[in-house]
């Protein structure tokens, strides 16, 4: 069995503009494959895909990647139907299942015995939900789900443990505003606007 | 004033405010408000099916350059502690949370949750204003939506069935 590294290999290459909204060691990873400020880090177990939802109602133009762990995949189950229900179809789902809690020290999750991940999505209303053997079905499935832009979740049983990828180097109020200015340079919009506030007065 | 007229008032006070996206789960006292949010095309109304994703969902949005309202009851507030702590307060994201203040002085069934609701927000640290009158929405919906651009924090309002127009 690979490890999620190997698939985030597969695909960082076609990821190309993509906004991706990724956890804990998974935005390790993905930082070490792509550098820049388009990845927003939550530290809320299972908010991740929540947050992506938002962030993909308010850019309805742009991709967005949540990239999940099945801990928190399964800690907010009850937002899978609101995201099937409200997502705009740019929203791309990516599903690392290690059978377990690793950041928390290892000890098993459901999907090691009786939950199946692509099911519960399935019946949450995703209309794309599948499982991936190795990357290379997994960039195959990426690409399709780039395209038919509509929502999709691909999802991979993994073994768990990282490689030897850089820590973040920057906390959590950084990574907002790296984000933020990441979004309003790439969108060509203004977010944050002025923080003089004697000219907010004036309206200006 | 009955409550699809404070219904309406309430509404157009969230719009005053600049709010853009409001999430919703439904208190029965609230059902009028969230059927005029949900009617009205300027504002995008997005039900939820727990609390704590709707704090994520408003996170999402802000980092977009979107203004947006958790409408929810206290119970539902209850829900969502760990995400306003880990995301909102955590990431300073700024979000107006309007509240059903279920067993406030005079509501019947549900003291509990109305016993710790105030103590909770309190514990959060999250400021919180009580509308009585509807009268005073613009005041109280716009004021604490300043306070929540301008302290980067959630602010919460609580509705009460006055507020609501509920006998």
């Amino acid at each position: 069995m690979m490890r999620r590294y190997d698939f985030l290999k597969a695909i960082a290459g076609d990821a190309r503009n993509a906004l991706v909204v990724a956890a804990g060691g998974a935005a390790r990873e993905w930082q070490a494959l792509k550098s820049g400020d388009g990845c927003f880090r939550p530290r809320t177990l299972g908010l991740a895909s929540s947050i992506a939802l938002g962030i993909s109602i308010g850019l309805p133009r742009r991709k967005v990647m949540v990239i999940d762990g099945d801990g928190a995949f399964l800690m907010n189950l009850c937002g899978l139907p609101t995201v099937a229900w409200h997502s705009a179809g740019n929203l791309i789902h990516l599903l690392f299942d290690n059978e377990c809690y690793e950041a928390s020290g290892g000890t098993e999750t459901a999907t090691s015995s009786v939950a199946d991940a692509v099911a519960l999505a399935k019946g949450a209303g995703y209309k794309n939900a599948c499982w991936v053997k190795n990357p290379r079905e997994f960039h195959e499935e990426f690409r399709k789900a780039w395209r038919r832009n509509e929502l999709s979740l691909i999802a991979a049983k993994v073994k768990p443990g990282q490689p030897k990828v850089p820590p973040i180097r920057y906390d959590e109020l950084e990574n907002k505003y790296r984000f933020i200015r990441h979004i309003e340079k790439t969108e060509k919009k203004s977010i944050l606007g002025s923080a003089d506030h004697a000219a907010r007065k004036y309206g200006k | 004033m009955g409550q699809p007229e404070c219904a309406e008032q309430i509404k157009e006070s969230i719009k005053r405010a600049g709010i853009d996206l409001v999430a919703s789960l439904p208190d029965e006292k609230m059902v009028e408000l969230i059927k005029s949010i949900g009617r009205d095309p300027s504002l995008k109304h997005l039900p939820l099916c727990r609390e704590e994703e709707g704090v994520g969902i408003c996170a999402g949005a802000y980092l977009t350059g979107m203004k947006c309202a958790l409408l929810m009851q206290n119970a539902g507030f209850l829900n969502s502690c760990n995400a306003l702590t880990t995301t909102s307060l955590q990431f300073e994201i700024p979000l107006l949370m309007l509240i059903y203040y279920a067993g406030d002085i005079g509501d019947r069934g549900f003291a509990t949750v109305g016993s710790v609701t105030e103590p909770a927000l309190r514990g959060l640290g999250i400021r919180t204003y009580i509308l009585r009158r509807v009268e005073e929405a613009d005041e109280v919906i716009g004021g604490a939506q300043v306070l929540a651009e301008d302290s980067k924090r959630p602010v919460a309002v609580l509705l009460t069935k006055t507020a609501l127009g509920v006998g």
